[in-house]
């Protein structure tokens, strides 16, 4: 781990996180199918069907089991809250990606702008103050050590 | 400017008035004429325009205001810069996570709104909201369920719990929010499936539906047009066989 590089490093962490979630995915899959299935057993229930349900029924608690399994590799994972708003609703969780992307880049574009505005101020206020004080501008330099405004 | 108008005019008959105005505001001292113009108080320090300092809220302890001061110069209110970082908000933060392909796959492409596109597998309503059926993760994680630590098999005692009457549920008890898995061309292997309840439609699976009951169909049509065919063929007069044997039975009976 330590002499490979990190972009290695990086998508050999991601591919074994892919087959946990995998896993995951995969068992919960069979247990809804299985717990369908019991449904339709049951819409129209005949006695030689017993024996099927039956064994639906372990196997839903086998299949809890095997789902209590994965979430012991899984226990670093964490889930925000917002999601289950979206999915309580109806609505598709990747539009919570979405809008949380969105909200990044639109706060991120907000900071730069405010950033920007501020060094461009900054400049012209040195710019200005050197013109008037050149000789206190020139000790205020001194003392911060700055780069002169352009 | 008041005060330096009253101070530097006096008017004969307002001298009373005026000596009432100091009074109630105290003696009128002679503001310097360079202050006085702009509106400032008198300065302190010569040459540069200072300002006189602010009553500071938080005063800095002795020690450290005097280095400061000693560092600074004339700069008195001079303070340290906070400390600079690599990361501010002027980076694209995206491009720094290398998160350039999430935000095209999320943003670049119109994401479906509907929870049923997200998880087309998965049987039931799922695009009603969790309060209707009282499903809702929220619930689940503000009062979860209780339960035991393990999970027990269920013995031969405890499966007698769960036998059954025959035949069909009443409709009030119907799973008729049961839908049948979308199927979709995946690696995954397919497990065999018994007949499914009819389902009412929905608007977004209306169109696999009809041709998914099509197909189904069309081998039950087929057999039952054979089967009608058959019938008919026995109950006309021109096929002999079964037809003359039920001639033969309705004759008997006259």
């Amino acid at each position: 781990m330590r002499g490979r590089p990190e972009a290695g490093w990086g998508k050999t962490a991601v591919m074994a996180m892919a087959e946990k979630f995998d896993s995951l995915e995969e068992h919960l899959e069979k247990f809804v199918e299985n717990i369908r299935q019991l449904g339709i057993i049951v819409s129209d229930f005949q006695p030689s069907s017993q024996a099927g349900l039956n064994q639906k029924l372990n196997f839903m608690v086998t299949g809890l089991q095997d789902i209590d399994k994965c979430r012991q590799q899984l226990h670093d994972i964490s889930v925000p809250l917002e999601v289950f708003e979206y999915i309580d609703q109806g609505r598709n969780p990747q539009l919570y990606t979405k809008e949380c992307l969105e909200r990044a880049l639109a706060k991120n574009e907000q900071v730069k702008g405010k950033i920007d505005t501020m060094k461009k101020f900054k400049s012209l206020l040195i710019q200005e103050l050197t013109k008037v004080f050149p000789e206190d501008m020139a000790k205020y330099k001194a003392i911060r050590g700055e780069d002169p405004p352009p | 400017s008041r005060q330096g108008g009253a101070v530097g005019r006096p008017r004969a008959g307002h001298a009373g008035k005026m000596e009432n105005f100091s009074a109630l505001f105290g003696g009128a001292e002679p503001p310097p004429a360079a202050a006085a113009a702009l509106g400032f108080g008198p300065a302190k320090a010569p040459g540069a325009g200072a300002a006189p300092p602010p009553a500071a809220a938080a005063a800095p302890p002795p020690g450290e205001d005097a280095a400061r001061k000693a560092a600074a110069g004339p700069f008195y209110l001079l303070r340290e810069l906070p400390g600079t970082t690599e990361l501010t908000g002027s980076t694209n933060l995206i491009t720094h996570y290398n998160l350039e392909h999430a935000y095209n796959k999320f943003c670049g492409k119109k994401v479906k709104e509907k929870l049923s596109n997200f998880l087309p597998d998965l049987p039931g309503m799922i695009d009603l909201p969790g309060s209707h059926d009282n499903s809702s993760l929220r619930s689940l994680i503000e009062k979860p369920p209780i339960c035991g630590s393990s999970f027990t098999p269920l013995t031969g005692t405890m499966l007698t719990g769960f036998r059954l009457h025959a035949g069909p549920l009443p409709e009030q008890c119907r799973l008729m929010h049961i839908q049948p898995p979308k199927k979709k061309n995946k690696h995954k292997h397919k497990q065999s499936r018994t007949q499914d309840p009819v389902p009412p439609e929905t608007p977004s699976d209306s169109d696999h539906k009809k041709k998914k009951k099509k197909k189904e169909e069309d081998p039950e049509r087929k057999r039952k047009k054979k089967e009608k065919k058959k019938k008919k063929n026995r109950h006309s007069p021109e096929h002999p066989g079964v037809g003359s044997s039920q001639a033969s039975s309705s004759s008997s009976l006259r």
